[in-house]
């Protein structure tokens, strides 16, 4: 089975349409053309006739839930989710940033999405190994099914076996690239603290300048700050001009929490984030 | 010269601080590297301290505070303890030593325990050296 981009393109369209023009939402957050086939951007329909711009390719991983807060509450919106955007809606939902009667999510199964940067194929190595929206509304297409599962932990044990100085090396080389672009910020669905713990002066949490003690404070302290709320999506690497490998750092605090707290991020409304929640009987073994 | 570590410990007001209070009245003898903030729950502590301690030069971090179920705020601690074994995996996978920080429930009258494991603690933070890899190098 193949998945027709053509076919979810235009679901997504008649489905944009009929929203818009029923009043039910008042904004579309989708894909809309970008310079060229490779490079979609995110694009906001507001009309009925802005819904012609929308496209849907293989490059379109975009995560479009990052765009979900920046509007005041209460605004409708209809919002196309692939597999880990909606586990990043369910989050945002979760932490009450977003309320589900305001949202109508179109899901998109699909699988096949390609990195317009290396060409390489979006698989579980690089975001959470789902291919059906965990949350939606109305499915834009069949789900997807007998796609071999690729565990998105696996990628990790490379990195677990190494040294500890070994693997000091390699994040300070990794850390010593960053330009402090704040990219991976901006592409991230769950950063939306305003202001920023980096950008603060009083107190100053870390150097602004891009060396390597203060690149180390700001990723370390964003790596804890998405613990047991990152939902995989892998944006914050592929938003990287440097190619920072984050989803790695970010994959083992996820894995982490996962074994110590028993719940992975976006995956049930009913849940609370692990770690604005307990339990009396959490293990003290986890600190160890 | 032999290597004198600098130990941050950060300690809940209402237990380990107390506790450290009666390790001191009943003089009970410990390494003195241990320079103690005092905090008002250890749910307080921002997991940038301790980054930042480490940036800032500390050899080791240890944080104290209230049996889980004692807490003087009822449920501080429980979110302290999910917090802080993140805090210690991010420094471990990231190429920290793991022994370098650590927890410890040490409740008001356990002035011994307080003794007994910062004497530990400054032993194995003398073994494992300076700490280099996260400091400000001048």
């Amino acid at each position: 089975m193949t998945i027709s981009f053509k076919q979810i393109e235009e679901k997504l369209k008649t489905e944009a349409k009929r929203l818009l023009e029923s009043g039910q939402v008042s904004v579309v957050l989708a894909y809309g053309k970008g310079y060229d086939e490779k490079h979609p951007m995110p694009y906001v329909a507001r009309n009925p006739s802005d819904v012609a711009n929308i496209v849907f390719n293989e490059y379109c991983n975009y995560n479009m839930a990052r765009y979900l807060v920046r509007y005041p509450a209460g605004t409708k919106i209809a919002v196309a989710v692939k597999a880990a955007d909606s586990r990043a809606v369910i989050q945002l939902i979760q932490e009450e940033k977003v309320k589900r009667e305001d949202l109508v999510l179109l899901g998109i199964p699909v699988y096949g999405m390609k990195n317009p940067k290396t060409q390489e194929i979006i698989d579980g190595k690089t975001t959470g190994g789902l291919y059906n929206p965990v949350l939606y509304d109305i499915l834009l297409g069949d789900e997807v099914h007998g796609q071999a599962i690729q565990l998105p932990y696996d990628v990790l044990a490379a990195y677990e076996s190494m040294d500890k100085e070994v693997r000091f090396a390699f994040w300070k080389k990794e850390f010593d690239k960053c330009i402090r672009c704040y990219a991976c910020r901006k592409a991230c669905p769950m950063c939306y603290c305003d202001p920023c713990f980096i950008d603060q002066n009083k107190p100053k949490w870390g150097d602004k300048s891009p060396k390597f003690h203060g690149n180390l404070m700001y990723h370390l302290t964003r790596f804890h700050h998405l613990a047991g709320r990152c939902i995989d999506c892998g944006e914050c690497s592929r938003a990287c001009p440097v190619d920072i490998p984050l989803y790695l750092f970010h994959k083992k605090v996820a894995r982490e929490c996962e074994e110590m707290f028993g719940q992975a991020a976006g995956m049930s409304i009913e849940d609370k984030p692990a770690l604005v929640n307990f339990r009396v009987d959490d293990s003290d073994k986890i600190l160890e | 010269m032999s290597f004198e570590p600098k130990i941050l410990g950060i300690a809940c007001n209402w237990c380990t601080y107390t506790g450290a209070d009666l390790a001191g009245t009943t003089r009970l003898q410990y390494p003195q590297n241990l320079r103690v903030v005092r905090v008002m729950c250890s749910s307080r502590i921002n997991p940038s301290f301790i980054f930042r301690a480490f940036q800032l030069g500390a050899d080791g971090v240890l944080i104290g505070g209230c049996h889980p179920g004692d807490c003087h705020y009822n449920t501080g601690n429980l979110y302290a303890r999910r917090r802080l074994a993140v805090t210690k995996k991010i420094l471990e996978f990231s190429g920290l030593e793991p022994g370098r920080f650590r927890v410890e429930w040490i409740s008001a009258s356990e002035g011994n325990k307080f003794s007994e494991v910062v004497t530990e603690f400054t032993a194995q933070i003398k073994s494992l050296g300076p700490q280099t890899k996260f400091k400000i190098s001048q």
